[in-house]
């Protein structure tokens, strides 16, 4: 068969068509290689194809070229990525790195917070634990105070049942001339013989100096004891005293005298 | 080729392979309705139709490096990438079904008239109208639904030589009724 049998044979047309089987795509394919006027029937051919396929043709709808460019976005070369609007993809990955970035600036926002947080706790703990050792020992304070207290009542209830016995006999001793500020109080328990003071106002004793009870018996003063320094509320004298018709106080010497120094007596009272 | 293009073929194919947005925007422009004109030739179902021309441009995208000039213009290897393309869905089993499902309601199809086109007034289906019947069958097999020789020969219960013979007398034909 010489080329232009070739040619006509119909087999061009089968290739072009792409109805060739494989050896006869690569038969077509050699003479064209061999033969330029095969290579150019293919092309005459291939021309005419091309331009039926031009004539009336239809348009696919618009949207296929955006599903395809959706398809392929990610697949178009940088070279003129600057014509590149917004692709898919593109959008995901900036959607992604944006919401990164969320995530990051929330992430410092709230350790920023909790380091606030952190110092605002702590000054508060701080200014609690203060307040918690004042309040310590204001607690102690008033636990002190309430043993003072507490010992204080005893002593009171102490005074209050020596008071009230049945055999006391009170004697109220009166600031003597010059001295009527002055006034003392004892009680003698008749029975036990057991006497008690209370200094309800004597001058302040001057340095050196103490106060010393006297029991006037029979005409004559008997050391009765001294008025303690530390003396409130009741006090028991530490001598007891058979019997007396009066009882006074003089101011004498630290530690007292075996006689009272009678310009210096600043109560005096009668036993009734 | 219209004298209207901007770049002759060997452009055009150098810049497909630098896969430039350009490139697509160019080849789709130029050459969609061209080749959606050769599957909706070959599928009649317009939906069918406007999936295998996404995977055609995708196809084409992705083969480009395969192109080869020495034998033959990027429009044949394109045209053929479509019909092939084409006929695959044809064949596919997910089509096979589709397309029973769809019998069950093909009057209501037609009587809508929107989703099948009508295909003998496009493309080379046009052409071979003006072809005798025996010759149009064996465009129709071989070129619309894909069959090989061999099957065409089993199909129609015919000599494989003859169907060879018939079907370039047939091509011969319709070159001629092209060159017109």
């Amino acid at each position: 068969m010489d080329t232009r049998d070739y040619i006509e044979s119909g087999i061009i047309e089968q290739y072009v068509l792409g109805l060739t089987s494989v050896e006869e795509t690569a038969d077509v394919e050699n003479m064209a290689i061999e033969h330029v006027e095969v290579k150019q029937a293919i092309y005459d051919f291939e021309i005419m194809v091309e331009q039926q396929a031009n004539e009336n043709v239809i348009h696919p709808p618009a949207f296929i070229k955006t599903n395809i460019e959706g398809a392929l976005s990610n697949k178009f070369s940088a070279i003129n990525s600057k014509q590149i609007p917004h692709y898919k993809n593109e959008g995901a990955i900036i959607r992604n790195l944006s919401s990164l970035k969320y995530i990051a600036a929330a992430a410092i926002i709230l350790l920023l917070f909790s380091t606030g947080l952190n110092f605002y706790f702590y000054s508060a703990f701080k200014n609690t634990n203060t307040k918690y050792e004042a309040l310590f020992n204001e607690r102690n304070t008033l636990q002190a105070n309430n043993a003072s207290y507490r010992t204080q009542i005893d002593e009171m209830n102490q005074s209050f049942s020596v008071i009230q016995d049945s055999n006391m006999v009170n004697i109220t001793m009166k600031g003597t001339k010059g001295r009527e500020d002055n006034i003392a109080t004892v009680f003698w328990n008749s029975q036990t013989k057991d006497v008690y003071l209370i200094s309800n106002k004597l001058f302040k004793t001057p340095e050196g100096k103490q106060y010393q009870l006297w029991a006037i018996v029979d005409g004559k003063p008997v050391n009765a004891g001294m008025v303690a320094y530390d003396c409130n509320g009741v006090c028991k004298m530490s001598k007891k005293i058979d019997h007396a018709q009066a009882f006074a106080i003089t101011l004498e010497k630290q530690g007292g005298s075996a006689a009272p120094t009678m310009e210096q007596m600043y109560v005096i009272g009668k036993v009734s | 080729m219209p004298e209207f293009l901007k770049y002759n073929e060997q452009e055009l194919v150098a810049m497909l392979k630098q896969r430039t947005q350009e490139a697509f925007n160019y080849l789709y422009d130029n050459y969609s309705a061209s080749l959606y004109t050769v599957i909706v030739s070959v599928i009649q179902d317009k939906e069918l139709a406007n999936d295998v021309l996404q995977e055609v441009f995708i196809k084409i995208w992705r083969q480009i490096d395969q192109y080869n000039a020495d034998k033959g213009r990027l429009f044949t290897w394109m045209i053929n990438i479509s019909r092939n393309a084409s006929i695959d869905t044809l064949r596919s089993k997910s089509y096979n079904s589709q397309k029973q499902n769809r019998e069950l309601t093909e009057s209501v199809y037609n009587a809508a008239g929107s989703v099948n086109i009508e295909t003998d007034r496009i493309g080379l289906r046009k052409v071979i109208t003006a072809l005798k019947e025996d010759q149009k069958v064996l465009i129709e097999l071989a070129y619309f639904q894909g069959y090989t020789q061999d099957e065409i020969a089993k199909l129609l219960n015919m000599p494989l030589g003859t169907v060879k013979t018939r079907l370039r007398s047939a091509l011969i034909n319709l070159r001629a009724i092209l060159k017109k």
